[in-house]
């Protein structure tokens, strides 16, 4: 084995294990330091007066709903731009707008669209059937609305993904199911699904582990109410500052999180 | 067929633009029909520049600005400076030890931002990095190297190792081979990783809020705007903030491709 090409990832390597496996195991022990400096528990007790487990429950079902709306809308937009049709270009142009849009301006755009009074959703409801939905009165419904804003934003991720992935099945695998008299449906399932596997694994752990730090959208959508695990951390973190092991302990419980989701899907992906 | 795909479309067409479409809106029609309506107007009925006018005028948004710009340049000069020989280096080291080199690269994309985000805040506070452009980028470019180390992986597989070995016979040196032959054909992958770069951070919020807390870069001052119920200019800045990278989105669209943000996943 050749030394150079080793070298040159060294410096990429030395800066990401310096700056990111360092830190996060300094949040990890910190955390475990009650405010004497003794080793202890203290603050994962503590956290049981911060509403965790409803943190928890809601960070799951939004990275759940989240995904699973961005795998459904990807998949509709990937098999659109499979085909060839007048105004292709300008619809592929038009799907990749949202990646270039920031975080911050989607959640600032949706909270007006999903207004307490009024707003943008409730004009078309309002129009159409005469209802006027307060969107913030349930969390499963405030949920809802952090889900939608965020797929508005990572679902074109997930359909360029698929759509690569789409254009390296061989056409004839389709013409040879459609000759044996495959419907599009069983084609999707016997041919598309199981060809790919590894672009969806890879889109579910991308997006998947974006889903479980999902941060701004919900900051600025529902604020703290309900919680995600994430807002818990930040709000932890500002109020309790400089004392920061609230904020550590929750955080650790995040990455513990993230880690079983990550593993989970890297084996059902079938490891590559 | 025909019939279902251009429905397909229009429905795609509609969900990507409507958010955008009522964005203008909010910027454009005056605030009686917009903020201030019960049920605001879908159509644009009263256009006005005066909101973005009123929005700008006195506030601070410059500054916040270019510290996005400074920021996210940054970012994506050192995420490049350090992707292209990761890149090569693992397109030319053993498939098994490049494998596990990128897995290792991508588990520290998945720690949370807001849990490495802590401990750093607290240690630049020691190192005066606390409230610093430069402190900000070093965080942000944990986002960006993997993925660009990913896309740049792929992209020097790409190129026939042939062409390499015959640089080496005509005696041009590891330098040389990447400045006249390696990188010019790997240009469209590094467009990719640097553009990839430069938007992941011009986005990037949770490490801005952490690090620089208080003259922020256009997100942060965009969300503060919005929370003290400064309305009209946290739009009016949210549309400054979109059009430069719309454009950039437009320019560089060829290379925002599946296959490079797949990476190495065929190769």
């Amino acid at each position: 084995m050749k030394l150079t090409p080793f070298l040159l990832v060294l410096p990429a390597l030395a800066y990401v294990i310096g700056f990111a496996f360092f830190p996060t195991i300094e949040a990890v022990y910190l955390s475990f330091q009650d405010p004497h400096g003794g080793f202890s528990l203290y603050n994962y007790e503590e956290l049981s007066y911060f509403n965790l487990s409803g943190a928890i429950i809601d960070t799951i079902v939004v990275t759940i709903g989240a995904l699973a709306i961005q795998l459904a809308l990807g998949f509709l937009v990937a098999s659109v731009l499979a085909r060839e049709f007048f105004g292709k270009r300008a619809l592929s142009s038009i799907t990749i707008i949202p990646m270039g849009i920031a975080t911050v301006v989607a959640a600032v755009t949706f909270s007006f669209v999903f207004q307490t009074s009024g707003g943008y959703a409730n004009t078309i409801l309002h129009s159409l059937f005469g209802l006027n939905v307060n969107w913030y009165q349930s969390s499963i419904s405030s949920l809802l609305v952090v889900m939608i804003a965020d797929s508005w934003k990572n679902t074109p991720i997930v359909a360029l993904i698929l759509l690569a992935g789409m254009s390296s099945i061989p056409k004839e695998l389709y013409y040879a199911s459609a000759i044996d008299g495959a419907g599009p449906i069983r084609r999707f399932f016997y041919i598309t699904l199981p060809n790919l596997r590894s672009f969806i694994g890879i889109s579910l752990i991308l997006r998947g582990v974006q889903e479980f730090n999902i941060f701004a959208l919900p900051l600025i959508l529902i604020g703290e109410h309900p919680p995600l695990l994430t807002t818990l951390i930040y709000d932890l973190y500002t109020t309790t500052f400089p004392e920061v092991g609230l904020a550590l302990a929750s955080a650790t419980i995040l990455l513990g999180f993230i880690l079983v989701f990550s593993s989970i899907v890297i084996k059902l992906s079938g490891g590559r | 067929m025909r019939w279902w795909t251009y429905l397909g479309a229009i429905v795609v067409g509609i969900y990507f633009l409507f958010p955008l479409y009522i964005l203008v809106l909010l910027a454009f029609n005056s605030p009686k029909y917009t903020v201030l309506a019960k049920f605001p107007s879908l159509l644009p009925v009263s256009l006005t520049l005066n909101n973005l006018l009123t929005a700008l005028q006195g506030t601070a948004f410059i500054d916040p600005f270019i510290k996005s710009l400074e920021t996210a340049t940054l970012v994506g000069i050192i995420t490049i400076a350090l992707a292209i020989p990761a890149g090569y280096g693992l397109s030319r080291l053993p498939r098994a030890i490049a494998y596990s080199i990128i897995i290792l690269l991508l588990v520290t994309n998945m720690m949370p931002a807001i849990v490495i985000g802590i401990p750093i805040a607290v240690d630049f506070l020691k190192l005066h990095l606390f409230e610093s452009v430069i402190g900000l980028a070093l965080a942000q470019t944990l986002i960006t190297l993997p993925l660009a180390t990913f896309i740049l992986q792929g992209t020097f597989s790409s190129i026939p190792i042939d062409l390499e070995h015959q640089a080496r016979v005509d005696g041009a040196n590891l330098f040389n081979r990447l400045f006249s032959v390696l990188l010019p054909l790997a240009a469209p992958g590094i467009a990719a990783a640097f553009l990839i770069s430069w938007m992941f951070s011009w986005d990037e919020f949770t490490y801005a809020i952490l690090l620089i807390p208080y003259h922020s870069t256009l997100p942060v001052t965009i969300y503060q705007d919005v929370t003290r119920g400064n309305l009209l200019a946290g739009i009016a800045f949210s549309l400054i903030f979109t059009i430069p990278v719309i454009i950039l989105t437009f320019a560089l669209q060829k290379y925002l491709r599946g296959e490079y943000l797949a990476g190495g996943i065929k190769g």
